[in-house]
């Protein structure tokens, strides 16, 4: 099967989705056994690929090239290197974990599965789109199945459910309902999510656009732009074109991410979602505008991203720091992870900006850490919500007594997601807190917050949720004593542990991907050769800081960790 | 301008689709009048299976590059020609059988109707081949009369009587405005057919002559500031007849602008392009905006028409032979969106009795099948991965970004997420919001056929454009080297078998 990996990987879940629609909703248990079994075959092959990937070889592995359409230069061209593979994997681990999640769904079950393998599906092509084309394909088509799950599955704000007199129900259904009727219901979350990432998206599709029409080549092949495209010094009103085409590419993309001011649509969009699109929403959709950014900007415009990259810098601290105090305030569960959620992608922004070999490998493990962390923890408050049908933080309390199992693994999730030394969050955190410090240090002094705020709204929710006084209004919530019910949350904990502790293979995969991206974009040459992990992140921040040296070659640098053993951890 | 007739039976051939479609409308009309108690759903098969045959004889042309002119050039038969054609009868074809059901509703004449679309399909198919004015003023006029007929069918219905009217009164204006502006621009170059005008001098005259046959084509598409007649017509009119006018017209009049403005007018092209640029803007802004305001599914259908042409017209406006493989192909991915959408609103009618969007309250739930097609339509029409629209949307982008229409490419983005908003409301209504009156909605078998087709086309032009993009790319052959006056002028001795 080997060299077609990533086909199982993309397709099993279309196959599984195209299975569903000839599956009768009165057969609950092939439905589900379907939806399952397809989100199987795409992890076990992303397994494969994760560890059949060669990180001594580096570059982009299990390529496969589909001719599309000659006439527009457009070609299915997949395939996955050190940056994409860790986020495959994390999106078919959150697929598997997430129709176990989602096991005990009634209404429209078949409906719910197709959707959302259709929405992994699609997140999936998008880690593994070597053509930009591509890559914004599977991007907008994994938005469209949001609405639907938002929508048809969702639940509403408990102010919107108070609203249930006659002209509160007329206005829900009237025509303009954004406009007259608040925040709180689930068709605002979900009309909102689409369109703001359309607008988005199409900012981004005008970029690769440009980037199609002024390198003059007549393709979207990713591989042959960054070689050949030459974008530079075009003058374009008043400034060069290149960079409009990154302000383009960056805010398009990291509006999904989400940056600070542009996440107003992500936490609506979390508390209305059902857990398993939570999980996925946040744990892979989010990542999707970190790794276009990655893809298209860093990739096509190393030399603009050098010269731009500081923008980030400066607005990921707001993201840091506004989704913390949001977050702390929060009174419904949801919307605390939803805005911790997006405050921590602030870190990964805060990663990819210091634009050094450690911070930006921090970054992409980050992305995966914090995939599991936000997985978990959604899929928690979803059993909560599922069991109390409400999401209200005051109201609730004391629920340990009667769920021990998932407020032990609440505690875990809470440890994973501030970065307990044991988590790979930790490994990552401490990669980017280390890796920008030199060039950075006002944000990661305000990252170093932002983890205290951390702490702070999540015990505060653990306080809320499960210890205290209990109402007895849900005494007769119960805890996931099923084997099914389990099962995805303590996958996500042995994987965020596991990796925690053995987090190598993770981070040669990583840095063979970063270093010839990084190699370009700095023009440094990566440092070996050291068995001390804490001496080669100085050499590595000091050659930044330095004068740029110009690389001998410029061929993709495949390089070999030999250095840390232990260390980190 | 003297030419003589002497046809000889070659060229007769390429006249065959035409030829035989007439006599098969003979046919159709006297099937009728001889046997008034045939059940007409057998004359609509009847209408289906000449169809059918005309398709079949222009699909062995396609294969077989079949192509010559007639008539001194008025007539011509190019591969464009023929995909309009295909494109013509295609629709024809859909649009019966999803009639089937619904002209049971009509109290007289229910067998002319079919004859009345066969018609109209014979008219737009000469526009297709039309190369001269008077041939394009003449095969105009044609095919819009049985349209008058057809919008004003349901007798007792206030409305549809409304739509007619308005539609006769304001076609009438238009053909007015075309005949008007064919004297203007006869009477400056003293020449019809338009390969024959390209190096005609840019004169008042010519220029006020061509601005009027503009504004008499823009009427056809319902481009704004043409479009007034659209919402009120698309609402009055008999549901197939809706959909019937929402696409034939307007590729048969897209085939004629593309032959004045690529062919006579190619050589204005850096005048042309800001007329184009304006009313392209405009339409797509103004039919998205006003669309969210709709309650009623036609109408949204019909504004969102009015923006879909927008959309054709930024191709139009890049004016090069890309522009016009991606004007061919959104058609083709127009057709199939477009009749099925107008299919579900069909068959949701049949069974409701109104088109309200707010009777599609939890569609999902009656009835999965309609709602799960409609929804690909509405997202198809948006232009969403991985459906047709998405595709067809991408290709004018690309063939105007060759062309440096950034702002045009804006425009055309930004509406994207506006129309977004409006599906996405029906989408709404669907799937989010839940039925009143829960019962189960049936479905006749060829409605069911249109909905295959359209998800068909939606999903295989969408998934692997190929085969779609080969044959546009091949159609539009013919205006490869168009900037040379001499782009339409055939080689004189006749093509037949390759």
């Amino acid at each position: 099967m080997g060299e077609y990996a990533l086909l199982y990987i993309l397709f099993a879940p279309f196959a599984g989705a195209l299975a569903l629609i000839f599956v009768s909703n009165r057969q609950p248990s092939l439905v589900r056994g379907i939806a399952a079994s397809a989100a199987f075959v795409s992890l076990v092959a992303s397994l494969y690929i994760f560890y059949g990937y060669d990180p001594v070889r580096g570059g982009f592995q299990f390529v496969q090239k589909f001719a599309w359409s000659k006439e527009l230069g457009i070609a299915l061209y997949l395939g996955v290197d050190g940056i994409g593979t860790p986020l495959v994997l994390a999106s078919s681990i959150l697929l598997f974990a997430g129709i176990f999640v989602s096991w005990h769904i009634k209404d429209r079950a078949k409906e719910f599965y197709i959707w959302l393998l259709i929405l992994a599906a699609a997140t999936i092509g998008v880690f593994m789109s070597l053509d930009l084309f591509f890559l914004y394909f599977f991007y907008e088509m994994s938005v469209i199945p949001m609405y639907l799950l938002l929508g048809m599955w969702g639940s509403h704000t408990k102010k919107y459910l108070e609203m249930t007199d006659p002209e509160g129900l007329k206005q829900r259904d009237s025509v303009g309902f954004i406009f007259n009727f608040g925040s709180n219901s689930k068709e605002y979350a979900a009309m909102k999510l689409v369109l703001f990432l359309s607008a988005f998206a199409v900012a981004a599709l005008m970029g690769i656009l440009l980037i199609y029409k002024f390198s003059g080549l007549n393709t979207f092949d990713i591989l042959v732009l960054r070689e050949q495209a030459n974008l530079m010094n075009i003058p374009v009103l008043g400034t060069t074109l290149d960079k409009i085409i990154w302000v383009l590419v960056f805010f398009g993309f990291a509006s999904i991410a989400p940056i600070w001011p542009l996440h107003s649509w992500s936490p609506v969009g979390h508390a209305a979602a059902p857990a398993a699109t939570s999980m996925l929403h946040a744990g892979v959709l989010m990542k999707l505008g970190h790794f276009s950014i990655i893809r298209v900007a860093f990739e096509i415009l190393p030399e603009t991203t050098r010269e731009l990259m500081p923008i980030a810098a400066v607005l990921c601290m707001f993201s840091i720091i506004y989704g913390g105090f949001v977050a702390f305030y929060a009174k419904d569960t949801k919307y605390v992870i939803g805005y911790s959620s997006s405050s921590h992608m602030g870190y990964v922004f805060l990663g990819m900006a210091a634009l050094n070999y450690i911070s930006l490998s921090g970054a992409i493990i980050y992305m995966f850490a914090h995939a599991m962390a936000t997985g978990m923890l959604f899929a928690m408050a979803g059993w909560v919500y599922d069991q109390t049908h409400t999401r209200d933080i005051p109201s609730l309390g004391g629920l340990s007594n009667k769920m021990p199992f998932i407020s032990g693994c609440f505690i875990v999730g809470c440890m994973a997601s501030i970065g307990m030394p044991g988590t790979v969050n930790f490994v990552a955190e401490i990669m980017i807190v280390v890796g920008s410090w030199n060039k950075y240090p006002l944000q990661v002094i305000v990252a170093m917050l932002g983890i205290v705020l951390t702490l702070a709204y999540l015990f505060k929710m653990m306080r809320g949720l499960f210890y205290g006084p209990m109402n007895q209004k849900y005494s007769h919530a119960h805890d996931a004593v099923g084997t099914v019910d389990r099962l995805p949350l303590l996958m996500m904990i042995t994987i965020s542990i596991g990796f925690g502790i053995f987090p190598m293979h993770l981070y040669e995969v990583v840095r063979s991907g970063v270093d010839p991206l990084i190699a370009r974009i700095t023009h440094v040459v990566p440092v070996a050769e050291s068995d001390e992990v804490l001496r080669r992140v100085k050499d590595a921040a000091a050659i930044t800081n330095s004068p740029a040296i110009p690389m001998v070659s410029n061929t993709p640098i495949t390089h070999v960790s030999e250095a840390p053993r232990g260390g980190q951890e | 301008m003297s030419f003589s007739l002497n046809l000889s039976f070659s060229d007769l051939l390429l006249l065959l689709p035409e030829i035989f479609l007439t006599c098969w409308l003979c046919v159709v009309i006297t099937v009728d009048f001889v046997s008034p108690r045939l059940p007409k759903e057998r004359l609509a098969y009847l209408s289906v299976g000449g169809l059918l045959a005309t398709l079949g004889c222009l699909a062995w042309f396609d294969m077989n590059q079949v192509s010559g002119t007639l008539f001194g050039n008025m007539f011509v038969l190019d591969r464009m020609a023929i995909f309009f054609k295909i494109f013509i009868l295609g629709s024809t074809i859909l649009v019966i059988l999803a009639s089937i059901e619904y002209v049971d509703r009509f109290t007289l004449f229910r067998g002319e109707y079919y004859a009345l679309v066969v018609m109209s399909a014979l008219g737009m198919m000469f526009m297709a081949s039309a190369n001269d004015l008077l041939s394009v003023f003449v095969s105009l006029e044609f095919s819009t009369l049985g349209f008058y007929i057809l919008v004003s069918y349901l007798r007792d219905d206030l409305a549809s009587n409304e739509a007619g009217l308005k539609f006769f009164i304001l076609g009438v204006f238009a053909a007015g405005l075309f005949a008007y502006g064919i004297s203007l621009v006869y009477g400056e170059t003293g020449k019809l057919v338009f390969s024959d005008m390209a190096s005609a001098p840019a004169t008042p005259g010519l220029i006020i002559g061509f601005l009027l046959i503009f504004a008499a084509l823009g009427f056809k598409i319902g481009a704004v500031p043409f479009h007034s007649w659209i919402p009120d017509t698309y609402h009055g009119a008999p549901t197939p007849v809706t959909a019937f006018l929402s696409i034939a017209p307007k590729g048969a009049a897209l085939a004629i602008l593309l032959r004045i403005f690529i062919v006579a007018l190619g050589t204005f092209k850096p005048t042309w392009i800001y007329l184009l640029v304006a009313v392209s803007i405009v339409s797509m802004t103004y039919g998205n905006i006003v669309a969210i305001a709709q309650r009623n599914i036609k109408r949204l259908l019909a504004y969102s028409g009015i923006a879909q042409i927008g959309n054709v017209l930024i191709g139009l406006a890049a004016g090069t032979k890309m522009g016009n493989d991606a004007i061919l192909f959104y058609l083709l991915a127009y057709l199939f969106a477009n009749i099925g959408a107008f299919a579900v609103v069909i068959a949701v009618s049949q069974a409701i009795g109104r088109d309200e969007i707010e009777d599609y309250r939890g569609l999902g739930r009656r009835s999965p099948f309609l709602a799960f097609s409609m929804l690909l339509f509405l997202l198809s029409l948006a232009g969403v991965p991985p459906l047709a629209g998405f595709i067809g949307k991408l290709y004018i982008f690309i063939a105007a970004i060759k062309e440096g229409l950034y702002t045009l490419i804006t425009v055309g983005l930004i509406n994207i997420v506006i129309s977004m908003y409006y599906y996405l409301i029906v989408v709404k209504q669907m799937y989010i919001n839940e039925p009143i009156d829960p019962s189960p909605i049936s479905i006749s078998g060829p409605m069911k056929t249109v909905i295959y087709v359209g998800l068909a086309g939606t999903l295989a032009i969408g998934i692997y454009p190929q085969p779609f993009t080969d044959w546009v790319v091949a159609a539009t052959l013919m205006f490869a080297n168009f900037v040379t006056p001499a782009a339409t002028v055939m080689p004189p001795s006749l093509l037949i078998g390759g």
